[in-house]
């Protein structure tokens, strides 16, 4: 049979994704994974069916972390190089996370969510619209209080800011309250969200932004 | 022959997304042994990649699955033969993901060859090895043939240097030095390699380098 008389399961080239597609980028360090490893309880509690394609800078750490956090079952979770380019694996050419969302999606029939963390940049990385159709940007009070007023397009563009590890507010001499202050201001009232991934603080509000942008659940 | 020199420049701009930028095919462990290159060392490096594997294995596969057109049993048999004969397996591995993305980038822009072969390789009828998927879609997109192969040429070139240069094994324009030395080569091999040679390729350094850094604790790119 030949490639012009194969039958395909779609018409034309734009294969449209079944499942939702995020994205969690941020600073190395602002806790990303931790984000994720709380994110799981919680929506597997809601009865979401997720994968997670982690993009780890110079190694498989954060796909073996969370493949070994028994969390969720590792087949679930793809690991994908980002070649020392960050930014470029998630936004000038997210093919290889495209194809590893479209595995996934292959694997298992019925996913709903494939969550896609960032191996960990500055504050100008931004997700391409073609990878995913939503995403969190992270950032954490002990990188200091100054991040939102820096406006790097990461923390302006997200559809969601996530500052985390607030529990370290008064340790590194921030004052919470302004820090969100502003970071609402220089976001337009966008949405933010203050957590404490280790805790747990906030992380029912983050899956209740991503049930509702993506999911279509109130 | 202008239609086909923009659509060459176009699909070997490294800006074009097809997740090749991953990809060292042996770069990373070869300076993690090496250290820095000259220009001239990098060059050196280069020929014997074009010399003995991409003109007598990559551009063969390539101009074969070219020719091949919409025979997706003739592909499926040349992917095959990819595999087989690619031992070492992340290079094995990391040419069947780079072409699994180029196929990604194709159909999403909506070519129906691509479309067919991302269906293809879901099915488990195709494999997606790189020199294979970019002979059936460049075809489909009106390439000529020595377009093809000089486009694939220069992306085997300047994917290397892109990778020395993101190693910091070597400057950006020393890099472009050696890469400017390797068009003549790659115009050469086009104008003079044997078309109906056996496919080979036999590059133990980089081999045994490539094996290597499947075993790296600390690694960059995916080979």
């Amino acid at each position: 049979m030949g490639l012009q008389q194969t039958p395909s399961a779609t018409s034309g080239g734009a294969k449209p994704s079944v499942a939702a597609r995020i994205g969690i980028g941020g600073p190395v360090g602002s806790g990303k994974t931790a984000l994720i490893e709380a994110l799981i309880p919680v929506l597997q509690r809601r009865g979401v069916d997720f994968a997670v394609v982690t993009n780890d800078l110079v190694t498989k750490e954060d796909a073996e972390r969370l493949r070994r956090s028994g969390l969720i079952d590792p087949a679930r979770v793809s690991a994908v190089e980002a070649g020392a380019c960050p930014h470029t694996v998630i936004r000038e050419d997210p093919t290889l996370n495209i194809a590893a969302g479209d595995e996934l999606e292959a694997k298992f029939p019925g996913l709903e969510l494939i969550l896609f963390e960032s191996g960990g940049d500055n504050l100008a990385s931004t997700f391409s619209l073609d990878l995913v159709d939503w995403w969190i940007f992270v950032i954490d009070v002990a990188g200091g209080d100054d991040i939102p007023r820096k406006r790097g397009p990461g923390v302006i563009k997200c559809d969601l800011l996530v500052v985390n590890k607030v529990d370290l507010a008064p340790h590194v001499g921030v004052v919470l309250d302004s820090m969100l202050t502003e970071a609402e201001r220089v976001r337009g009232g966008r949405p933010v969200i203050a957590t404490n991934a280790r805790s747990g603080l906030g992380i029912e509000a983050v899956a209740d932004a991503i049930s509702s942008a993506v999911l279509f659940q109130a | 022959m202008m239609q086909s020199a923009l659509l060459a420049i176009w699909q070997a701009d490294s800006g074009f997304p097809n997740g090749s930028f991953a990809f060292s095919y042996g770069m990373e462990a070869i300076a993690a042994l090496r250290g820095r290159f000259s220009a001239q060392a990098l060059t050196d490096l280069i020929e014997s990649v074009l010399r003995l594997r991409w003109a007598t294995f990559d551009r063969l596969l390539l101009l074969r699955a070219f020719r091949a057109g919409d025979d997706l049993a003739e592909l499926h048999t040349l992917d095959r033969t990819c595999e087989a004969m690619t031992l070492i397996e992340s290079l094995r591995l990391g040419t069947r993901r780079n072409g699994g993305s180029f196929v990604a980038a194709h159909a999403r822009l909506g070519n129906p060859t691509a479309a067919r072969l991302r269906d293809a390789i879901a099915a488990g009828d195709c494999l997606g090895h790189l020199p294979v998927m970019q002979g059936a879609i460049w075809r489909s997109l009106q390439f000529d043939e020595p377009s093809a192969q000089l486009a694939s040429g220069y992306v085997t070139a300047s994917g290397m240097i892109a990778a020395a240069v993101r190693l910091g094994a070597i400057g950006a324009l020393q890099a472009q030095s050696a890469l400017q030395s390797s068009l003549p080569i790659i115009e050469q091999l086009v104008i003079e390699a044997d078309d109906a040679a056996e496919l080979s390729s036999f590059l133990p350094f980089i081999d045994i380098a490539a094996a290597r850094h499947t075993r790296a604790d600390l690694r960059l790119f995916v080979n």
